[in-house]
This record gives structure tokens, sequence and C-alpha cells, in this order.
């Protein structure tokens, strides 16, 4: 710690010395291990596309991983914000993550982008913004879909976990919404070897459909477990399974799996009109042409659409004062909030005093498995 | 509860069972020879479904070249001490690049020829392990040496994490018939995890009953000392201990890799309960063990039946008292 | 402008945080041999009360209040296991606990409480990080303090016999059982100050923190840091805290990449040191520096009176003790008068050292009556049979190797003191323990181990341990003494010192019952000798009386004659 003291000192001689190069820094933070990890590299990869130089500016990212863990966050985010004077954060990527970074941002008058599906509340945390839909949002887009099918009860099983619990609340919250009766809350943990016992229950209880709140690769344990028991009803699932990897996996059993996901996931496939198509269609391109066909999810997309926002609110925060300086920092978050109309892969934000997200339901759109491919319901 | 519900409970409890049972089985060999309590087993086990799955895939697993690297590091060590011996030149030489070649011009995609590739990869990670980790510190308390084993259970799962990614895999069933008994339909890969499990406790009673080696690591697990005195080489016995135990959570991987896909992370909560096994077994007897492995399985199904939310919070209390019984029986039972 | 970065200034005061954690685990895990991969839970239930009560002093109270009923309960079936059950009770009861803050309604889930007010001290607020980290070490200063006056007193004594001399302890008067819980108890109790103080200090909590991963990690700082020693605990805090810091920054710098490298890093970083280093860091640094002397006091006086008055010490009837099948003590009776030397002799194997189990309390008889002083004692707690005025020494010497004889031989006066953990840790037990500390001096004195009391007991060769045992048990003031081959490795002169001293001894009117091999000591010491074989009484007399009996020698020499 000497040690650090030291390099301190030296570096705030240098910087009275020297003039500061003219770039704008930007915080990173992800889940890219621990529990988290399958999401993590999704969000990391977007990182290699992300624009070097705006209005001007050279961008320096500064990425780091809290190993899907809050007090990690808040570490990294406390160094990042007080040695290494970002003005802006990205992230983090894990909701419990955003929560813990929420008030130290805030405090110090950084924005961040949250890429987790957390609410912002302008009123008491001006400084957050989150550009990854709510999960109110995404799930009621389900739960729409089983009204039309005449879908009357709905057993859930998620991970018992922070991922488990936000999708359950949202998921009480569409029930009672659509008059669709819950009628099952059942849990297993992400490293689970079998949801066997669970899918008896959910079984005895006869519901018409099944609603998941979990995510990545173990997403397929309750599919198949009610598929070998003779589940015949219909199984939805959330955003957080929409992988090629769910597939590969799952095999057949996950045939006909229907999901929300952002409109990214299924660039492809999105209507000729979709204002996001173009681009969706540009970012996934150039993405898995590096990463290859199967690494398509919707999670870069989140990645890509905080470096969007933070790029389209630059030019206006550089009229209010330096990189570097907090009036650049107020700067970005007005211009933040008066983000209208802009395109992202993940959808269209249109934010406001009372909103930080933005978005509505063209962000939100419906898939299912079909043929081993996810493939966009209209 | 309908009948039908129960059994499906207790089959499913039972392939569980078999499963921390095969751990149970590793942990208690390498404990009676070395007093490590092997944790990392479980990420042994993850590491196979990965190498296996990745063959299957028709890729080439990092954990091949690992083991290239890690066995040249220990031939050189040895080398470097002048202890090489024809025995040590077939396992950290021939015997690595044999594997290598194998998976080089092998037909790695079949099924089988992958499993038993991947089997014979991850196995000499055992041995490896107690060459790097636990040899240099086997004069060490009970504690250090546990630490040791958590720290190397940190490492692996890193290791499964940077080599195979995040995701999980599955590996081809061995069989995928399934036996309708009744309206129970049972999976012919759930009969077959635990026809193996008893194969392989079957097998394991008598090697240490019949073989030579058996004897041997029985004799340095009953008296280190007096081992040494008859001529059985401790770190010898310590390398083959680590190296069943490492075979018995490879093969564990191929089994339940196709009941359920295993990620980098799935294995060290697998390896815990077979541990809990283990320690129901009084770190020394097999059907003990096998009892423990059993009750967790199905204590575990029902839980997820009944509370899924809460099945940790019930399994792990009720575990409390049983441990308690345990302990004051077997001070009872020891004392002079 | 403060001295630290601003962002070190947060990382000090996560340190401190585990810090305060380690303390108590050192004393749960590192001097009294309790694993626990459980630390986190109790760090957690403290938080969550914080969390929910976040006016500050109720959310304290609440929260020692609930850690310590959970400690109270756990510790009553975790202070009698051992070993490998204890750790895995450990690791069951931290998952649980873990399950239970994400599953609690109350405690918002997997997803944690936010807005945590920062601390206030009256009209103080802590807000600023620099002021809240202060307050972390100032309790960190504290906690070592209390920690370090507990380790050097009479309860600190008896809690290092807690990680493998339980049955010695027993037979000087010590509850272990008791003294384990109330070791498990503190250092829960320690770690809810440390989640109380981490609630207000993150101001958002969620149940990752209290995971069994991050009991671990406790674990991980105390035994790099060096399990038995305090400071042993606040370095390992500082260092895990800094290497894991310095790896996030490093690493990804060195690799390219982000990821799991930094645990891996960590974890290689931790099994190279414990391979070089199993004990830790702390005895590494600190070479053993001289112990805080105890202050010397008043001239040593006999802890309790002697009673000279005549009459039966112990009568054993009809003992019987079966193992299965085996018979181990049949039938066996004899009584020892105060004022007498009574000699215990027979083959290896007769059931000398199961009858002196039975008599001290650490073996229950299958049947027969053992009275001590009038008194029966069957199925007595070996504490409360101790109390009663017996003292014993074992046949393989049950010392803790690495205290001094001085504090070793104190053990033995466990039973005159009364000072428990509170006055210890506030340190208001002094004149006590200086009068307890007097009384083994005067015990070593009294064998001729004065001049060895800052010597660790392990150092000494075997006889002179035996001597150690010996010392420590005339520290109980007893009336009966029980002792266990005490010649055994012992020269001639220091033979001939040790039956002047037990001459000595009875002169005051102390009862001796020796098992002995050393056929010319017994003889020429003993006022009467029971000879076993077997399991059974064969001869009992006066020594001349004894060795002429035929069915002596034939037991002797059977297979011979």
């Amino acid at each position: 710690m000497v040690a650090r003291v030291l390099a301190a000192a030296l570096a705030t001689m240098l910087a009275a010395t020297v003039p500061a190069m003219a770039q704008i820094k930007v915080g990173v933070i992800l889940s890219i291990s621990g529990p988290g990890a399958a999401m993590g590299v999704g969000y990391k990869a977007a990182f290699d596309f992300m624009p070097q130089e705006v209005a001007g500016q050279k961008i320096e990212y500064i990425i780091r991983d809290d190993a899907t863990d809050a007090e990690n966050a808040y570490k990294i985010a406390d160094k990042l914000i007080a040695e290494e004077h970002v003005d802006a954060l990205i992230g983090p990527s894990l909701y419990t993550s955003d929560v813990a970074v929420q008030p130290l941002a805030n405090a110090a008058h950084v924005p961040m982008i949250a890429m987790a599906p957390l609410v912002p509340e302008p009123a008491k945390f001006p400084y957050s913004f989150a550009d990854a839909q709510p999960l109110s949002l995404m799930v009621s887009v389900v739960f729409r879909h089983m009204q039309a099918q005449g879908i009357k009860t709905v057993g859930f099983i998620g991970f018992a976990d922070g991922w488990g619990d936000q999708v359950h609340a949202a998921t009480v919250q569409a029930a009672a919404a659509t008059g669709i009766k819950l009628v099952a809350d059942e849990r297993y943990a992400r490293t689970d070897t079998t949801v066997q016992a669970q899918a008896l229950k959910l079984m005895t209880l006869h519901p018409d459909a099944v609603m998941m709140g979990n995510s990545a690769t173990p997403a397929v344990l309750p599919v198949a477990a009610l598929r070998r028991l003779g589940y015949r009803g219909a199984i939805y699932g959330n955003h957080g399974i929409v992988s090629p990897a769910f597939i590969r996996v799952g095999g057949t059993a996950v045939d006909g799996v229907i999901a929300d996901t952002s409109p990214v996931a299924v660039y492809d496939q999105l209507a000729a009109d979709n204002p996001v198509k173009p681009v969706a269609t540009a970012f996934m391109t150039e993405y898995t042409k590096k990463n290859g066909a199967a690494s398509v999810n919707p999670f870069a997309g989140y990645s890509y659409d905080a470096m969007l926002l933070i790029a389209h609110a630059i030019p206006a925060a550089l009229t209010r004062g330096k990189p570097g300086s907090e009036a650049f920092r107020v700067g970005l978050r007005d211009a933040l909030e008066a983000t209208h109309g802009l395109v992202g892969v993940s959808g269209v934000y249109d934010m406001s005093p009372t909103d930080h997200n933005g978005q509505d339901t063209r962000a939100a759109v419906l898939v299912a498995v079909r043929h081993g491919e996810w493939t966009a319901i209209r | 509860m309908t009948p039908f519900v129960f059994l499906a409970l207790l089959q499913d409890g039972l392939t569980s069972g078999a499963i921390y049972l095969l751990l149970a089985m590793g942990l208690l060999i390498v404990f009676s020879v070395t007093r490590v309590i092997f944790v990392p087993q479980g990420d042994l086990l993850a590491l196979a479904t990965l190498t296996v799955a990745q063959l299957q895939a028709g890729g080439v697993p990092g954990t091949l070249w690992l083991l290239d690297a890690l066995a040249l590091a220990a031939l050189l060590g040895e080398i470097a001490g002048g202890r090489t011996t024809r025995r040590t030149l077939a396992a950290w030489l021939i015997y690595p690049a044999a594997l290598t070649a194998a998976c080089w011009f092998g037909p790695r995609t079949d099924p089988w020829f992958a499993m038993l590739l991947g089997i014979a990869i991850v196995t000499p990670f055992g041995p490896l392990a107690w060459r790097f980790v636990f040899r240099p510190a086997a004069d060490a308390s009970l504690l250090a040496l546990l630490i040791l084993a958590m720290a190397l259970h940190f490492v692996l799962a890193g290791v499964g994490m940077v080599l195979f990614g995040p995701d999980g895999a599955s590996v081809a069933p061995l069989t995928s018939a399934t036996l309708m008994a009744g309206p129970l339909a049972i999976s012919g890969q759930s009969l077959a995890v635990v026809a193996i499990c008893a194969a392989l406790v079957g097998g394991l009673r008598w090697f240490f009953g019949a073989t030579l080696t058996g004897k041997a690591l029985r004799a340095t697990a009953s008296d280190r000392l007096g081992a040494r005195l008859v001529g059985i080489d401790a770190a010898e016995s310590g390398a083959r201990a680590f190296a069943l135990a490492a075979f018995v959570a490879a093969l564990s991987g191929v089994l339940i890799g196709a009941v359920t896909p295993i990620a980098y992370d799935t294995g060290f909560e697998i390896g815990l309960k077979g541990f809990v096994a283990a320690i129901i077994g009084g770190l020394a007897s097999y059907p003990a063990a096998a009892a423990g492995a059993v009750l967790v399985g199905v204590l575990e199904s029902l839980g997820s039946f009944w509370a899924s939310a809460w099945r940790d919070v019930i399994v792990f209390a009720l575990l409390i008292p049983v441990l308690a019984w345990l302990s004051l029986r077997q001070r009872a039972a020891g004392e002079p | 402008m403060t001295l630290l970065p601003a962002y070190d200034i947060t990382l000090a005061g996560y340190a401190g945080l585990a810090a305060i954690v380690a303390i108590g685990l050192t004393l749960l895990t590192g001097v009294s041999g309790q694993t626990s991969f459980g630390q986190a839970s109790f760090v957690g239930i403290a938080a969550y009360a914080a969390a929910l009560l976040p006016d500050g002093p109720s959310g304290l109270l609440a929260g020692l209040a609930l850690t310590g009923a959970a400690a109270w309960l756990l510790g009553l079936i975790t202070a009698r296991l051992s070993g490998h059950f204890l750790a895995l009770c450990s690791v069951a009861w931290g998952i649980s606990f873990y399950a239970l803050f994400g599953t609690l309604p109350l405690l918002h889930g997997f997803n944690g409480i936010g807005g945590i007010p920062p601390l206030r001290l009256g009209p103080l607020s802590l807000a600023a990080p620099a002021a809240n980290v202060a307050l972390i070490w100032l309790v960190v200063g504290l906690a070592l303090l209390a920690s370090r006056n507990l380790l050097t007193s009479r309860t600190g004594r008896a809690m290092r016999t807690l990680a493998g001399a339980r049955a010695m302890a027993e037979s000087m008067g010590i509850d272990t059982v008791r003294l384990a819980r109330a070791v498990f108890v503190l250092a829960a109790l320690l770690a809810a100050v440390s989640g109380f103080l981490f609630a207000h200090f993150q101001r958002f909590i969620s149940p990752t923190p209290f995971s069994l991963t991050a009991s671990i990690e406790y674990l991980f700082m105390v035994i790099l840091g060096g399990a038995a020693h305090l400071g042993g605990a606040v370095l390992g805090a500082v260092l895990v805290t800094v290497l894991r810091e310095e790896l996030t920054d490093w690493v990804p710098r060195l690799t390219g990449a982000t990821g799991n490298y930094e645990a891996m890093a960590f974890s290689l970083a931790v099994i190279l040191f414990l391979q070089r280093a199993p004990r830790g860091l702390w005895p590494r640094l600190a070479r053993r520096a001289a112990r805080p002397k105890p202050r010397r006091a008043a001239p040593a006086q006999p802890a309790r009176e002697c009673p000279i008055a005549d009459g039966v010490a112990l009568e054993i009837e009809g003992l019987r003790k079966h193992f299965g099948g085996l018979a181990a003590n049949q039938d066996v009776s004899f009584s020892i008068r105060t004022g007498e030397i009574v000699a215990l002799i027979g083959p290896n194997g007769a059931g000398k050292s199961t009858l002196f189990d039975i008599v001290s309390g650490q073996l229950a008889p299958t049947a027969g009556t053992v009275r001590l002083f009038g008194r029966a004692v069957v199925r007595l707690p070996a504490r409360r049979i101790a109390a009663l005025g017996l003292a014993r020494t074992f046949q393989h010497v049950k010392l803790l190797a690495d205290e001094s004889v001085r504090d070793n031989i104190a053990l033995g006066a466990h039973l005159a003191g009364r000072a428990g953990m509170l006055r210890a840790l506030l340190r208001l037990d002094r004149a006590e323990e200086a009068r307890l500390l007097a009384a083994a001096e005067a015990a070593a004195a009294r064998v001729g181990l004065d001049d060895m009391l800052d010597m660790k007991a392990g150092a000494l060769p075997l006889g002179r341990q035996r001597i150690v045992e010996i010392a420590r048990a005339l520290c109980l003031a007893p009336r009966l003494l029980l002792l266990d081959e005490p010649a055994a490795g012992l020269r001639l002169q220091e033979k001939q010192q040790l039956a002047a001293l037990l001459r000595q001894l009875r002169g005051e009117g102390m009862a001796v019952l020796l098992v002995e091999h050393d056929m010319g000591f017994v003889m020429d010491l003993a006022d009467r000798v029971v000879v076993m074989d077997f399991g059974q009484k064969i001869a009992e007399g006066a020594p001349a009386v004894v060795q002429a009996d035929p069915a002596v020698l034939e037991a002797y020499l059977g297979g011979v004659a």
C-alpha cells in the first residue's frame, strides 16, 4: 500500500505538469466468471466492436470482472471512480451489483448504464440508467401469448437465485394482469443435476403451461425432466435461455420452448419494417463473423447499446466540460436523459426525467425453438 | 403423494445417490491413504464430462494439452531430482504421448472411444494433484491439507472455465433405452449408473482384498510408518490413491454427464455431497458411506418435491443432528 | 486531502471487516481446534439485522442477540463434535443459512437489500468512508486487545486444551463442552460485529458475501496468517484482501483477459504459500518474541487447604469393566487411606490403566462402586471428580507441546480460579491470574522445574514431561493423586528426587495411587502393593509379602516357569 501511495503521489505530480490527454474513460463492470459467466461472456465479447473514438475523443474502456458478486462490483466501482476517474460506467451486468454500485456512482456524479433489468428510479438516483428491458415488459409479452393460447394456469420453475427471484416477481405481476392463475413456485439451484422432483410436483398440479425463471444451459433441466415425464403443456422461458448453447445441450427435448428475447437475438428474422432490424443486423453480422454463428445472444446487445447511448450523449456533454471533469459527467447525464428515439440493437430508447430506461414493446420479441433454431414468432 | 410419485422420487434419489457414492469412495480411498479430503474430485468430474463432450463434438480438449504440459513438468522434476525410473517414464512420457496420438489420429467422435479417451485424459490429474499440491505438504496439519484441497478446487474450477467456457455440456448416453415398470419410466442410463456403481464398489472390494497394490494401499492407510518399514513407498501409494479417485470421478462425470448437462462449476456440489456421504461412512466404512449417499440423494429428492425453495435449508439443517449423532456414537465406540 | 488514495480507504475498510471475523476464527479454529466453514453465516445474520433495523444501536443489539442465540443453539451440537464431523457440520449450517438468506421473503431474497444508511455516532455521521474505516479499525484493535487478554488468562489456557487434549482438560476440572460452546459463541459474536459494520459500510447486502465460499475465504485468511496467532488473523485478512485486489489489477494486464484467472492465480498463490509455510506467515515473521512475562506475585501459597484428616481416601468395590466380550476389570476391590502410597502393578494388559480411567471418571464401569472420600463417584464426569480432590497423570503424556511449562502447570490450577471469559476479555482477572501463576510456580518449584518455566513443554525430554504432569496434578491441590508410570524415562537421580517428593506428600496426608513397572522404585516407596493380572486382583499386601506371593510370580513369569 505504501507503493500505491507513492504511485498516487507521483501521478498527482505528473497530472499537474503534463496536460491531460484528451480521452474519455469508460469503466465497465461485468460478471465474466462465477455463476453469471454464461451470460457474462456475451456482454464481454461486444467490446471488440466498440468505437475507439467518438466526437474526436479517444475512448478508453477499463473492463473488470466482478465474479458475479456484488461486493466485488462495489470495490471495483469505487476504484474505477476514485482512482481511474471514469467519466461513465457501463454495467454492472448483474442485478445485485447494480443495486450495490448505484449509490456510489450517484454520489460521485458518474452516470452509469446498468445492463441488468434494473428499474431505474430517477428521482432517487438521477445518474442511473438501464438499457436492458425491464423484466415486467419481457414477461408481459410472454403472458400475452399465453392468454392468446387460452392458457388458464401456469406453474413457475426457476433458479433459487437473484435471477429466479426477479423473473418470479415479474411473473406474479404479469399473471395478475392477465388473469392467469399461478399454481406453483418451484426452485432449483443452478448447479443441480436433477429437477425430477420439482418436475413431478408440477405434473401433480396439472398447469396448462410452465414458465421458467432460469438461464443458460441449466435451463435445459426442467424442460427435459418435464418432457420425460410426459408433460404436454407449453413451456415458456425468458431471454436468459435464448442462446444456441441451450439448443445444443437440450437437443430435441427443448423443441417448442417459447421465450421472450431482445430483438438482436433474432436479428435476421425481424419484420422488415422493424426499426431495430438494420442496426441489429449490422452489429450481429460483425459479431458472428468474429465469434462464430453459434455465438448469437441477447447480452452482447446490452453492452453495445450502452455505448451507443453514451456515444450519442458525448457531443452534447463536451459542450459542458472536458472529459474527466464533473461538468462533463453532469452533461453526459443530462444528454442521456434527453435521449429520444435512439435505435439500439435491443430496442428503441426514449428517455425522460421520469424514465431512465425508455424502452417499449418494440424491445421485446417472442421466439420459439423450431427444428433446432430460435425462430421469431410473429 | 401417490405411490407413483414416491417411486419416481426414489428412483431419482437413487441415481443421484449412486454418483455421490462413487465420489464418496474416491474420497475414502484418498483420505485413508493420504489424510487429504479430496474436495476437488467434483471438479475432475466436471472436467471429464466437458472433455468427453468436446471429443464427441470433434474437438481436441484443452485438458489434453494441460495434461501434456503438467506431465512434462513432472517428468522434468523427476529428472532433476534424479529419480527417473522406467515407471516415471511410462507415466509422464509414454502415457501422455500415447493419449495425444490417440486423440489426434483416433476416431474421437465415436461416443465410446471418446468416453474411454476422456477418462484416460482426466485420470492422471489425480496423481498430478498429489505430485504438485499435496505431496510437497504431506506432513502438514489436517486443516492445512483441507485448505489446500479447497484452493485446488478453485484452481480446477478456473481451469474448467478457461478451457471449456461457462456453458454446460452433455455427453452421449450409454443407452437411450427406457424401461417401463408400470407407469414408471426408468431410463436405461439411470439403471446403468446404478449398475456400474455397484460393480465398481464390488471391484474396489476385490482390489483392496485380493491384489498386491490394493493390499499395499490398505496397509499404508492403517499404518503409515509400518507400511514404510515393510518397504511400501508412501508417495507411490498416495499417487495410486489419487489415480483411483480421479478415475472414479472421471467415470462419474461420463455417467452423469449423459443424464444432465454439466458445467465447469457443477462438480463442486456433487463432490460436496459425496463428502457428506463419506463422512456419514465415518471416512472408513464403505457400506455406511453407501447408506449415506443414498440417504442424501433421497432426502434431496423428497425435499425438492415438498418445498423446493427451502430444500437446501432443510436438507443441510437435517444433516446437523445426523452428524452429531454419528460423531457421538463414534466417540462412544472409540473409547479404549 | 487524506493520506491514502480514496480507494485504498475502501480496501482498508474491507480488510478490517474481514480481520474482525478472522480474529474470532483464530480463537475458534486456530486456538480451540474447531474448524468452521460457517463464519460467514454469522456475519450474515447480523448484517441482515442491521439492514432491517437501520437506525444503528437496535440493529447491533438485534444482530448480536440473534447471532448469539443461533450460535448458542448450534453450539449445543458443535461443542461436542470433533474433526471432520465438525468441519462438515459447519459446511452444513453454512449452506443452510445461505439458502435461508436467499429464501426468506423478509430478507428480499437473493436480490438483497439496498439503501442502508451510514452509521451515526450521536451527532457524528460516518458517511465519509474514512470515518467509517477508522471506526472499523478501532473495533479491530479492541477485538485484538480483548482476545489477547483472553488468551493470556485462565480461560485462554483452558481453550488451548480443546484442540486435542480434552480428556486431560476434563481431568483438570475444565468443562470442555461448555468452554467450547463459549468460544463458539464469542467467535460468532465477533463475526456479528463485523456483519453490522459491513451492512452500514457497503450499504447494500445480498446473500452472496455470506456464502460457503466467503467462509472458506475467512479460513484462507486465518491459515495463511498463522492459525494460532492473533496477529496472523489481521495479517491474513489484510494479505488476502490486498492480494486479491492486486491480482484483479494485474492479472488482466498480464493475460490480456478478464475472467476466472484472478481466482485461479489467488488459489495458486495460496497453494504455493501453504506448501512452504504450512503454519502460516505470522510464526515466520514474529520471531518468537518474549511473551509478556506474567507479573510476579506474592509468595506461593497453596490454592486450597490439604486436609490432614485421617481416613479412607478411595474405596473400590466389585469393579467390573467389559469391552464387548473382553473383561478389562473383573470384580476388583481395594482401598487407599489418606497418607498412604499404594502401587498398582501387573503385566501389560492387566487392566491397570482401565482402572485409572474409571476412578478418574474418563470411563464408566460396567458394574461396581468407587467411593472417593466417602462419596460415590461412578458416572460422575471427570471434572467433578477432580473438584472432589483427585488429580492424575497420564501414561502417554498429555501436555500442550507448544505452550510453556508454566502455562501447562497452571492448567492444574484451573479449579482454583473463578474468572470466566468475560472477566478475561476485560482484563479484570489479573489478581486471580497472578495467584494461579504463583501456584503453578510453587508446584514447579516443588518438583524442581523452576528453571524451566518458560521453555516449551514439548521441548523437554520425556522424563521431564512426566514431571511437568506431576506438577500440574499437584497444582490441583489434590487429596488423592493418581500417577500412571511416573518414573518411566527418569534417570536414577531423578527417580530418587521423585520418591522423596512422594514421601513428603504422603507426610502431608496425601493419598497416592501409582502404576509403575520399575519394581525397585515401587518396592522402595509403596506402603502397599496391589497386583492385577487379566483384569483381576491377584494379590495385595506389603511389598515384601507380595514379592513372595506365588500367584504374583506365576503372573510375571507365567509362561517361563
